[in-house]
């Protein structure tokens, strides 16, 4: 499994509608409805807000991580959105989050190869350039072979 | 720097890796060594072991879920959010660098530790100092004046050895020589040891807006002209300074104060505050008191010309390890430096003697017992030697300023052991400087006795201050 395997260019959202934090976790789970691997959308989302409610997944650097292991979820997933005006995901660094991305986890999973491809990612978002890369990118190819680059 | 860290969070999907990533980049960047555990959804990875365990300097817990702690007690840990390891790694791990991060101890131990006295439990005496937060800091600061130490110490002790001639006015190198600037360096390199010393217990209490009111008050300390003492207040100065600096830019930092001043509270108003309190304080409050107790004491010594030998000899030696080249040091220094002028050589004889005990006992108690050293301590002792040969007392300082209830009185003890015997058996100097060099320039008077009064001062102070001192 690839990182390319879990992040599917109709999953890639170049610019986010949403103007707040709800309508752009509204886009996302659509996409991931849209590619057919949610089973219940209302329980994944559900997943999806208790994990906020945690503390909110906006780690700062503009980047917020929404996401949820739910037993709504088919198989793993990813979506990403940008948005360079940025919105507000109640950051730990107050600042706005620009590079979205929602992970789906189904609960149960055979195997834990995703989990690695998502730590993979989540150490990499960690990296200055790549997050600039990501945000410079003009297509959803061009994200998909900076995130294949991994 | 080696450092341990766990991180976790909830799901186990995202943040614990990215603190992971952002911990051991950081730590990288910053010089130190660091391997971090990950609890994530996949199970825990890169799992520390035992012996690593055993052999960090310490732990960071990054976890917003419990984990088990029992792995961990009595090591020093610090436990955060996990958000903080990702937004903010370099303060995790600067906590560490300036000691600034008690020990883990579970409830249980907490409280047989509590209820047991502290001066009794011998074997744990290393927690329970380590836990001490006034030790601590000293220890900072003391570890970050030592390099000054040694580098002042070694090349003034060189210069003075070998370019050095016997005057009037003590050991003097001569301006042309090609030691003179040798010299220079030396004493540029004292003139920080007590703002450095100062500034970096500031450090430990109130982090980096300390250091700059800590340094700015230790060297006013040190610096007697700022109150018209012809001598600072020394070690002992800086110490109270640091810690006087520390808690004052401690106390402003705990001030609420609007968002739009925050970000130059740590770099303008704290640090220029807290400079302005303590340079105050120093100078209308503690500065007066120091000026006329070098007075009474002069005065009081002056008064015993004429009693005891012997009790003047144990004053004299008292005197100079007490501060070893602050105010009471410099009495009872310049009290024989003038006696020489009036005759009275033997004044000198006896506190050329004292003055080279303290670097030289506690050089050769480090080398006696390195379990009761750091080891950055153990490197001291050897320079100490160096510097006690040359007589230069304050080569003890690092070792006075961190433990200082222990190391004072032992050096104390020791110098007046070799004062009383240089005075008894008529040692004499005619060159106002002690330790073993005068007597290489010829300045002693019964220089058996001088070798003898020195030996016997040594292994006193060697033997009380390992008697005293706990295993580190």
């Amino acid at each position: 499994m690839k990182m390319t395997d879990l992040l599917t260019e109709d999953c890639i959202v170049m610019e986010l509608q949403g103007e707040n934090r709800d309508a752009v976790m509204e886009e996302l789970i659509d996409c991931l409805d849209r590619a057919g691997v949610l089973s219940d959308r209302e329980t994944f989302k559900n997943d999806l807000y208790a994990r906020e409610k945690h503390g909110s997944t906006g780690i700062g650097f503009g980047i917020a991580i929404p996401h949820g292991k739910s037993a709504g979820v088919k198989e793993p997933r990813v979506a990403f959105g940008r948005k360079p005006d940025g919105v507000d995901w109640d950051s730990m660094d107050g600042e706005p989050a620009n590079l979205i991305f929602m992970i789906a986890v189904p609960e149960e999973q055979a195997g834990d190869e995703h989990l690695k491809i998502l730590q993979a990612l989540s150490r990499k978002l960690i990296d200055d350039s790549f997050r600039q890369a990501l945000m410079e990118a003009k297509t959803g190819q061009e994200i998909l072979d900076r995130i294949g680059e991994m | 720097m080696k450092l341990l860290a766990v991180t976790s969070c909830p799901n186990g999907i995202a943040h614990t890796y990215m603190a992971a990533e952002k911990l051991a980049k950081t730590a990288e960047e910053m010089g130190a060594e660091i391997k971090v555990e990950t609890q994530g959804s996949i199970g825990a990875e890169n799992e520390l072991t035992a012996e690593e365990i055993q052999a960090a300097e310490g732990i960071i817990l990054a976890v917003d879920k419990s984990i088990d702690r029992s792995r961990f007690e009595g090591k020093r840990v610090v436990e955060c959010p996990i958000a903080e390891a990702i937004r903010q790694p370099e303060q995790l791990i600067q906590r560490f660098t300036e000691g600034n991060v008690p020990v883990y101890r579970s409830e249980r131990q907490e409280e047989s530790a509590e209820t047991a006295d502290p001066e009794k439990e011998t074997g744990e005496g290393k927690k329970s100092r380590a836990q001490n937060p006034i030790y601590r800091s000293l220890m900072n600061g003391v570890s970050y004046m030592i390099p000054f130490v040694v580098v002042g110490g070694l090349l003034i002790a060189l210069s003075l050895g070998l370019g050095g001639e016997p005057t009037a006015e003590g050991l003097v190198v001569p301006e042309d020589s090609f030691w003179a600037p040798i010299l220079q360096v030396g004493e540029s390199a004292f003139l920080f040891m007590v703002p450095i010393l100062a500034g970096f217990i500031a450090v430990s209490i109130a982090d980096r807006p300390g250091l700059a009111p800590g340094m700015i008050g230790g060297y006013i300390a040190a610096e007697g002209s700022f109150y018209g003492s012809e001598a600072g207040a020394g070690f002992i100065g800086g110490i109270i300074a640091g810690f006087l600096a520390g808690y004052i830019a401690k106390g402003i930092k705990s001030i609420p104060v609007p968002q739009v001043i925050q970000p130059i509270m740590p770099i303008l108003v704290i640090p220029l505050a807290a400079s302005i309190l303590i340079a105050v304080s120093f100078i209308y409050i503690l500065g007066s008191p120091i000026a006329s107790l070098m007075e009474g004491l002069t005065a009081f010594l002056n008064g015993m010309q004429g009693s005891s030998k012997i009790l003047l000899a144990l004053v004299l030696g008292a005197m100079i390890s007490f501060d070893m080249g602050g105010p009471v040091n410099k009495v009872a220094f310049l009290f024989g430096a003038a006696m020489i002028g009036e005759g009275q050589t033997f004044i000198m004889g006896a506190l050329a003697a004292a003055i080279c005990t303290p670097p030289l006992g506690m050089g050769l108690a480090s080398l006696l017992a390195k379990h009761k050293y750091q080891k950055e301590e153990e490197e001291v002792g050897k320079a100490a030697l160096a510097m006690g040969l040359v007589g230069i007392t304050e080569g003890a300082i690092p070792f006075a300023a961190g433990d200082p209830l222990r190391v004072i009185p032992s050096i104390m003890i020791g110098s007046m052991t070799a004062s009383a015997i240089a005075m008894t058996a008529g040692v004499t100097d005619n060159v106002p400087h002690g330790g073993p060099i005068v007597a290489v320039f010829q300045a002693i008077g019964n220089v058996p006795m001088f070798f003898a009064a020195i030996a016997a001062g040594t292994v006193v102070t060697a033997l009380m201050v390992n008697l005293l001192k706990k295993p580190v």
